[in-house]
């Protein structure tokens, strides 16, 4: 008891005494930003190979489209996520010969490019999911394929895929956390320095992972807000 | 002769479709005329849905040819989409548009197309207009007689009066998600009716309603069909064929094996599939 209570001394002595909130600040700051503009590079991202890999195909254009975004996916889907950034860090910006002073747009774009595979696929489910009637319906009374995927299908789709999207955005705000890797000063380095004077980790993790859990209960009670909104339509 | 010619709505010749290496239709010959109901019966399995389907063009016909408006729908070339709106298709699943209330379901396509016409006439001026500038002799522009939010209203009179005629005025604001499968197959019968096609397509359309709904769809169809629509069923409700139909066509493996009026197939069936299926469904 008396331990917890010292190290809780210690903690707030670090945290607050020697304002190590500001770093910490600092830190969450960068981990919303990675996770934040990630996804949103990822729905961009997601959104085109989406629509790649749904379009009919009796072209051969749209044919081979497909087949680069196939690989596209199992390239992104099948490596980890420490291994693109590594090597989003320290070979391709070499060989691209630019220089950064941050990791952190390497973090931004190579968590973009992660979750843009995730991403189309989470869309790619959410589009097959509406029942092929309802095209075929609006085909039958003269509009086009790209009239009713936008004013049937997609609008229908959106409520498949937000939800989903929003376990994509906790995914990623929770793995920003290996943005150390290419010194990255995130929420988990910024806790990390307020234990390293006194080499104590206790508390700084236990906060931590506190703090991750907050954001992840504020983010999913929001998705399941947007989700009954959503569904309003029905019933 | 002449005559006969426009009398026929749509001409199908030698119409063939194969899914992969399956041949579902071999070669189906039939004049649909004006206002003429044909009914389509025949064993699960032997293509009358994929014909009917074939029509449309909602499955591409591998071979054949489909004449409707002057025009082959088989044709790649063609603007399927413009005879399509003049096509209408009824389908066994009712297939009404699940984030649109039942009004909006019924607007949506004459809306589209006339905002689409509109919208070409807009360009089309625009263009003129700026060539206008370099041209000594000004080229008038197309007169705009509406405007969106006119088509808007039109539509939803129309729609609204749809409705009033199926006694379905009070649902036009909910979700098709409230309404039991009749209202739904019924709604969805108008919806094709907005459109004003020549010819409508029903593909089943009571087989996925439960016993005491199959009824109100039947009495809608059959009162349009006394007004004359051209109407092409299939159906497994072999009473509503007969009372209904002008003509029977009994499609078995890919090819019509029998047709004729009711009496004629119903009562004197020459091909034993029809006499075998017969005694089974009847």
């Amino acid at each position: 008891m008396n331990d917890i209570s010292k190290m809780w001394q210690e903690f707030v002595t670090q945290f607050i005494t020697r304002k190590g909130y500001v770093n910490v600040l600092d830190g969450l700051v960068v981990t919303i930003e990675i996770a934040v503009l990630g996804l949103l590079i990822g729905i961009l991202i997601g959104t085109v190979i989406a629509i790649v890999r749904v379009m009919p195909k009796y072209k051969l254009l749209p044919r081979i489209l497909d087949k680069i975004c196939g690989c596209y996916v199992e390239l992104f889907r099948g490596t980890p996520m420490v291994v693109q950034l590594l090597i989003g860090y320290w070979i391709l910006l070499p060989m691209m010969g630019i220089q950064v002073n941050s990791g952190v747009p390497v973090a931004i774009i190579m968590f973009g490019l992660n979750s843009g595979a995730y991403v189309s696929e989470i869309m790619r489910g959410g589009i097959n999911s509406v029942d092929s009637g309802q095209m075929e319906a609006g085909r039958a009374v003269g509009m086009p394929y790209s009239t009713t995927m936008l004013k049937i299908v997609v609008p229908q789709a959106v409520k498949n895929i937000l939800p989903t999207l929003g376990n994509e955005f906790i995914v990623l705000i929770k793995e920003t956390s290996i943005v150390s890797f290419i010194a990255v000063t995130d929420l988990y380095k910024s806790f990390k320095q307020l234990g390293d004077p006194t080499y104590e980790y206790t508390m700084p993790y236990l906060m931590l992972a506190l703090t991750y859990l907050v954001m992840v209960l504020v983010i999913s009670a929001g998705v399941k807000a947007l989700e009954k909104w959503l569904k309003r339509s029905e019933r | 002769m002449m005559e006969n010619m426009n009398d026929i709505v749509l001409s199908i010749r030698g119409l063939t479709k194969k899914f992969g290496s399956l041949q579902v239709l071999r070669g189906i010959d039939l004049d649909i005329r004006d206002g003429e109901k044909i009914a389509i019966i025949g064993p699960s399995g032997c293509g009358k849905s994929t014909f009917l389907r074939c029509i449309n063009c909602m499955e591409d016909p591998t071979g054949g040819s489909i004449i409707f408006d002057g025009e082959d729908l088989v044709d790649m070339k063609v603007d399927i989409n413009v005879h399509r709106q003049k096509i209408g298709m009824v389908f066994q699943q009712f297939n009404l548009f699940n984030n649109k209330t039942v009004v909006e379901n019924i607007m949506l396509a004459p809306v589209y197309v006339g905002v689409k016409a509109l919208n070409r006439i807009k360009r089309k001026n625009a263009f003129i207009s700026f060539f206008n500038t370099f041209r000594k002799n000004k080229k008038p522009l197309a007169a705009i007689e509406t405007t969106e939010q006119q088509i808007r209203n039109e539509a939803k009179e129309r729609a609204l009066d749809l409705l009033r005629r199926i006694g379905l005025e009070e649902k036009a604001n909910v979700y098709p998600s409230t309404l039991s499968g009749g209202q739904k197959q019924r709604v969805a019968i108008v919806r094709a009716l907005a459109m004003n096609p020549k010819v409508i397509l029903f593909d089943e359309p009571t087989s996925a309603l439960d016993p005491e709904m199959v009824g109100e769809v039947l009495a809608l169809m059959k009162s349009l069909a006394d007004e004359g629509m051209t109407m092409v069923i299939v159906t497994h409700e072999m009473g509503f064929a007969r009372e209904v139909a002008d003509r029977i066509l009994f499609i078995d493996e890919g090819q019509i094996k029998e047709q004729g009026t009711p009496a004629e197939v119903f009562d004197d069936p020459k091909n034993p599939r029809l006499k075998d299926f017969l005694s089974k469904v009847l």
